[in-house]
């Protein structure tokens, strides 16, 4: 799968999981640090790249740099499925 | 207003005459329970830790050794040194005392069947007549603000432990199941409760309520609460004062929920209460991160961190402190 095509799916579903509108979610937005997922939103973005990239996620793998944005988050799936 | 506020230090949260706010929580629990509820006494739930020891000498205190009723309420995956202490604790305050083992009701319930089953789909192997197991938040809140995850750890009978982040479903399952435990607590607190017309005290300390670490309507279901105000180390300030055995005083605060050892801080807090309650002041009082991270000889980033943590903590267990909504008629 395309970056692109990565991002845009990671962006719809942080769009239909956040309880904040959201008009423009930029890929360098930062979405916890703004508020836009909290904890629950956090695991369950975790299950939602695991069962839509086929990708495994583990307690190391937790740090900001990995899913602070949709540019992270991008990046780190496409690292996983090399 | 910001001209008179104290200047943030280290012993900040010390409470200067420890007898007197003794005092005053009692004479106010008393004032509540004899008065406000019309209650002829209390009952209390024992397990031996620092909160509950401190709210029974407390109730002791305000409402006299003849009127409260220590109630242990242990299960199958609790510490038998909670009810050791919990029974030193009740001879020492001259208290009744009755023991209601939970287990049968938490069987009936599926508690622990529930509860295994979705450690199993994480865990294959995860056998709970051999295995232990615990949850916990892994990640440091000073190094980043990420949200915390919870993890699994299930522990083989040689004592090898192996652990995996918790899939959204099986984390809920996992405390749903779990919750089970405070809520037949509090179901039992209030039989004794109404038979002997007493009321039920709580026993969660600032922490616990503030950032959400009690169940709705389990633990957190109580007609009084007398430590809900008191920060971690004021509870210990008062214990001192109060009398509570040394070795209460020095057990390390456990979660005392899963079969395998855990500490408060390694479920939920991620701090150490001493620089928690700290950092939660300076949060709640509106101080600059910068002062008190040079007051903790921290980095001012990692204060930061702990404020968004706090922050993130208060408003999503905003809920748990809520009482149902009433919709008014239009």
């Amino acid at each position: 799968m395309e970056q692109h095509e990565i991002s845009e799916k990671i962006r719809e579903y942080i769009k239909a999981a956040s309880f904040s509108s959201i008009d423009n979610l930029d890929d360098d937005l930062l979405i916890f640090k703004e508020g836009i997922l909290d904890s629950m939103g956090l695991i369950s973005l975790f299950s939602f790249l695991e069962e839509n990239f086929s990708i495994q996620i583990t307690d190391a793998d937790l740090v900001e740099e990995n899913f602070e944005s949709i540019k992270a988050i991008t990046n780190f799936v496409s690292e996983r499925q090399k | 207003m910001n001209a008179k506020k104290e200047k943030f230090h280290k012993h900040i949260l010390e409470i200067k005459d420890v007898a007197k706010t003794c005092d005053h929580i009692s004479g106010q629990l008393k004032e509540i329970v004899f008065k406000n509820l019309s209650r002829r006494g209390a009952v209390i739930g024992i397990s031996g830790g620092i909160d509950s020891s401190v709210s029974l000498a407390l109730t002791v205190n305000a409402l006299g050794a003849e009127n409260v009723l220590g109630l242990m309420l242990p299960e199958k995956d609790s510490s038998p040194e909670s009810l050791d202490l919990a029974q030193k604790l009740a001879d020492k305050f001259g208290i009744r005392t009755q023991i209601e083992d939970i287990s049968g009701a938490l069987n009936g319930f599926g508690c622990y069947t529930r509860r295994d089953e979705a450690i199993r789909r994480v865990f294959e192997e995860y056998d709970p007549t051999v295995y232990k197991m615990k949850i916990g938040i892994k990640q440091n809140p000073l190094k980043h603000s990420l949200p915390p995850a919870f993890s699994v750890t299930i522990v083989d009978p040689e004592g090898n432990e192996k652990s995996k982040l918790l899939p959204v479903k099986e984390y809920l399952q996992i405390v749903a199941a779990s919750n089970f435990k405070q809520r037949s607590r509090m179901t039992m607190l209030y039989y004794h409760a109404e038979k002997n017309y007493y009321a039920v005290i709580g026993t969660p300390n600032k922490h616990e309520v503030q950032q959400g670490f009690f169940v709705k309507h389990g633990d957190g279901g109580a007609d009084v609460m007398p430590i809900a105000s008191l920060y971690k180390t004021q509870v210990y300030q008062l214990a001192r004062h109060l009398g509570i055995p040394e070795e209460i005083i020095k057990r390390t605060p456990t979660s005392d929920t899963y079969s395998a050892e855990q500490t408060q801080e390694e479920f939920f807090f991620q701090l150490p209460f001493e620089l928690m309650d700290l950092i939660w002041y300076g949060w709640e009082n509106g101080y600059d991160a910068g002062e008190v991270a040079s007051a903790l000889g921290k980095p001012e980033e990692e204060i930061r961190n702990v404020y968004k943590n706090f922050h993130r903590k208060k408003e999503t267990t905003a809920y748990l402190r809520k009482q149902p909504v009433v919709i008014q008629p239009d």
